[in-house]
This record gives structure tokens, sequence and C-alpha cells, in this order.
């Protein structure tokens, strides 16, 4: 069991236990965390399921790769160094812990 | 549990002509109701139809009751699910990559844009529908698709016989007939442009498609190219039409957005307002518990994307068009692996390109009477003309 959390614009924060393997993005609709629309369901299509990485956590998850960066132009906020798809990022052991802010919008 | 209720009273005419008032009671009194005269399960509110957008584990997007297969002549991507479904709608997506959007069809569209506004006349009534609208999508799917040589007129003739003939659930012959003819026609521009593409390749949807490492065969490619102009031409054109009429009956919020340059505000407001594509089929694999009810195996649902952007647990005065409403997640390019494929090819072209072009070439644009605007669609919706003086 991995736990991440979510924090919103305004500094809301919600904790959810995950699984190994899953998406973040999967991870915050299945527990309702508001602020990921997540529209195409994770086939990187979107960009509704956007967060900023925390600083702390960047390394370990990776920067977007290019195709992921280009769609991050289509997001609603703003796209940063730590914007990522949170589709895209797979939870492993070592993410445990993870903490993602969410953008002010989505839409 | 029980069974949804179901109804008698509802006709396809009135979802037609005026269906708004009947979703709103429907989803007060009946979110989940049978309703016999389409033959089908209709969910309204926003929840439901996202749960089973969002599910196709559950509710597959294989109806085999639609006349669509015999109009496109195919079993095409829209009703598949799963891995062959993917495999054709990702045949055609590197088309619609955000790098292709932004060097090529952005500047494409912005051209096509500026050509067919400044033939417009300018001392007349002009009605945007057939003048503007029709044509401007039409030239930029033939563009994208890779089917240059395809008039506007015959695209917009093959897009109307196609819907018509997907629509033609009283299994009608005229129908038939025109989409029978329209595929004729069809097929021999896609064989006379297959060999073109595979000599001088491109990012065109055909191009990609034909000249992939492992391309899906001819017929899934020529279905895919028929489900685009299908959809293609009549989404943007009723979306770009809602969002001026919205506009135009707004002056107050056509100015404040004249002032900020948010028209992606525009954009999402109208296709909430009045989503292009009202409703999506889906069918139960198995029986389904929701809100009380059981959907059994086998029942079609209808999602009422179109009333789930009225839901007023999500929008206050949903029947408002209020482009500075609170922001809340609408649903008209669906959700799940249907999702539209052209959501930001619209938010790019429409949004950003097209509100802003023709407010500042035409500031002083009216609409010559609101009350003459006729609205009409219960799957597809929009106005079937919006007559405006260009110069006010």
């Amino acid at each position: 069991m991995t736990r991440i959390t979510f924090i919103t614009a305004d500094g809301a924060e919600t904790t959810v236990d995950a699984t190994v393997g899953d998406s973040v993005m999967r991870v915050a609709r299945d527990a309702n965390v508001p602020g990921i629309a997540a529209e195409c369901g994770g086939a990187k299509m979107c960009a509704t399921c956007h967060v900023y990485v925390d600083e702390a956590w960047f390394d370990r998850v990776g920067a977007a790769p290019e195709d992921e960066q280009d769609m991050l132009e289509f997001a609603a906020s703003e796209a940063r160094e730590t914007s990522r798809l949170s589709c895209q990022i797979t939870l492993s052991p070592d993410l445990d812990g993870l903490v993602v802010h969410l953008p002010e919008s989505q839409i | 549990m029980p069974l949804a209720p179901s109804d008698d009273q509802i006709t396809i005419d009135a979802l037609t002509w005026d269906p708004y008032p009947i979703y709103r009671r429907l989803r007060a009194e009946a979110p989940i109701l049978r309703v016999n005269s389409i033959g089908r399960t209709i969910l309204t509110k926003a929840a439901d139809t996202r749960a089973v957008k969002d599910d196709p584990a559950r509710f597959s997007s294989n109806d085999p009751t639609t006349p669509m297969a015999r109009a496109f002549e195919a079993h095409t991507l829209m009703r598949k699910d799963g891995e062959a479904h993917m495999a054709e709608r990702m045949a055609m997506a590197p088309t619609f990559s955000p790098k292709n959007l932004k060097t090529l069809w952005v500047p494409a569209y912005e051209k096509v844009l500026n050509d067919y506004l400044d033939r417009l006349p300018r001392d007349e009534v002009v009605d945007l529908f057939p003048a503007l609208a029709g044509p401007l999508a039409a030239r930029v799917l033939a563009l994208i698709l890779g089917l240059p040589g395809a008039s506007d007129e015959d695209l917009q003739r093959w897009s109307q016989a196609l819907i018509d003939g997907a629509g033609n659930f009283g299994y009608a012959d005229e129908p038939f007939e025109r989409v029978a003819k329209a595929n004729k026609e069809m097929n021999a521009l896609l064989e006379a442009r297959v060999p073109q593409v595979k000599a001088a390749p491109d990012q065109t949807a055909l191009s990609v498609m034909v000249n992939a490492d492992r391309p899906i065969p001819m017929s899934q490619i020529v279905s895919n190219i028929k489900i685009a102009i299908g959809g293609g031409i009549n989404e943007p054109r009723d979306a770009l039409l809602t969002i001026l009429f919205g506009l135009l009956t707004n002056p107050d919020q056509r100015e404040a957005l004249m002032e900020s340059g948010e028209w992606n505000l525009a954009f999402e407001e109208g296709v909430r307002w009045v989503a292009p594509i009202q409703v999506s089929g889906r069918v139960a694999l198995e029986d389904v518990e929701m809100r009380g009810v059981t959907i059994p195996k086998g029942d079609v649902v209808m999602t009422v994307q179109a009333s789930a952007n009225h839901d007023e647990e999500l929008f206050d005065h949903p029947e408002r068009f209020d482009v500075f409403r609170k922001k809340a997640s609408h649903q008209s390019f669906g959700s799940g692996p249907h999702h539209c494929l052209g959501t930001h090819l619209a938010r790019q072209t429409i949004g950003r390109i097209a509100l802003p072009t023709i407010f500042e070439r035409f500031p002083n644009m009216e609409l010559v009477d609101p009350s003459k605007v006729v609205w009409k669609g219960f799957g597809f919706r929009g106005p079937l003309n919006l007559p405006v003086r260009l110069n006010g």
C-alpha cells in the first residue's frame, strides 16, 4: 500500500491509500478527489488530469516526455516544469508518500 | 430492484424541437426513464451519464439496433469497444497530435477562416450557416483528412447523408438511397487519393493511416474517414453558430470578452449550453443497478449529455448562456475511451481563432431577429439558420 496526498489550489489536502501499479489519476478518481476531471479515462489525450508534482518528489517521478509536454500545453491551467498528466504517473513502491498539487482548473 | 419507469407520452418530435424542458422535468422526476417512442432508457443526470461512459466494461458502444452500420457500410469505431476500438482510433490519432494542431491545422484554419470571411457580402443580411459555418467546417476537414479535392458542397452533402442514414431508425428508403450514393462517391475519391498520399506522405488522416508501419485494414481506414466526415462538419458548424447566437443575444458578455480576450470561455459555455452531440447510446452488458433501479442486461441506454450539461447540481440557471458562470465540467466531448478526438482542435480553432477574428473584423455584427432562428435536433443539435448584418 502506498499513500498519495493531493493538495488543491486553495490548500486543502486529501491523503488516500493507493495500490502499486495504479495511475495517480485512477487513484484520484476512485477516491473522488475533486479537481481531476480525467475526461479521456487515461489515454493521454484530454489534458484534464493535470497535476503539479511537489518539488520534493519531482526527481523520483520524472519530467513529462515530449508528447506529454505537448499535450500539457492544452491544459486549462498553466503548465510548469513540474507538470504531469496524472494518468501517466504509475505508482511504484518508492512513490509511497507522493505529494501532488492540483491546478486551479482542469477545464 | 425495480426496472426504470416507462413513458408513453414523450415523442421524438418533442425531443427534436424542444428537448430541454423535458430533460429538466426528467432530472427532477425520473432521471432514469424508459422512453417507448425511442425504444431506449434515457439518463439525464450528469453523474449517471458520466458513470456510464466511464464504464465500458459494463456499457458497450456496440449497439446493434442502430442503422449506423448500414449507413456507413461498415462496423465503425464508434460502435466498437476495447482494443478493436483503440486500434482504429490510434491509427488516426497522430494527425490530431498537439504538434500537428499547432504547426499545421491552426494556421490552415486561420487562412480558410479569413478567406471565407473576405467573401461574405457586407451590405445585406447574410445567413452564417450556409455562408460561413458549414463551408468553413467542410474546408478545414478536407485539409485535415487529406481530401483537398472534395468540394465544400460535396463534403456537406456526404456528411448530412451519413447523419441521416445513421439516424434512419424508421428504416425509410430515401435516406439509405442517398447515403448509398454518397458512399459510392466517397469510395471513389478515397480510391483515387490513396496512391497520391502513398507517393507523398503528410500528416493528414488518410496519409497517416495509409502510411503507418502496420496499417489497419483499408476497409477500416475508409470507415474512419467516413466517421470523420459524418461528425467533423456538423459539430464545429453547430458549435460556432450556437456560440455566435449566445454572444449576439448577450451584448454585455460579448463586450466583456472583446475587452478581456477570454474567448475560450464563450467556447466552453456555448458547447455546454447546447451540446452539438446531445446523446450517445450504450448497451448494458449485465444488469446494472443505478439510482434505485435495475438497468437490465441488453437494455440500450441513451446518455443525454445535453441534459447533464444542464444539471442543476452543477450549473445555476443552466438555461442561461453565461460565459462567466462558475466553472464546472460539461460533457459535450464525452468521456472515457470514446472521448472526442477533435476536442483540442475545436478548442484551439473555434475558441481561440474564429471567435476573436470574427468579432474583431465585425465588431458591430447584429442578429437580424433572434426569434427567427430555428433550433432542431435530438441526436445532433444546433441552429438551422443565423441571419446577421455584419456591419450592424
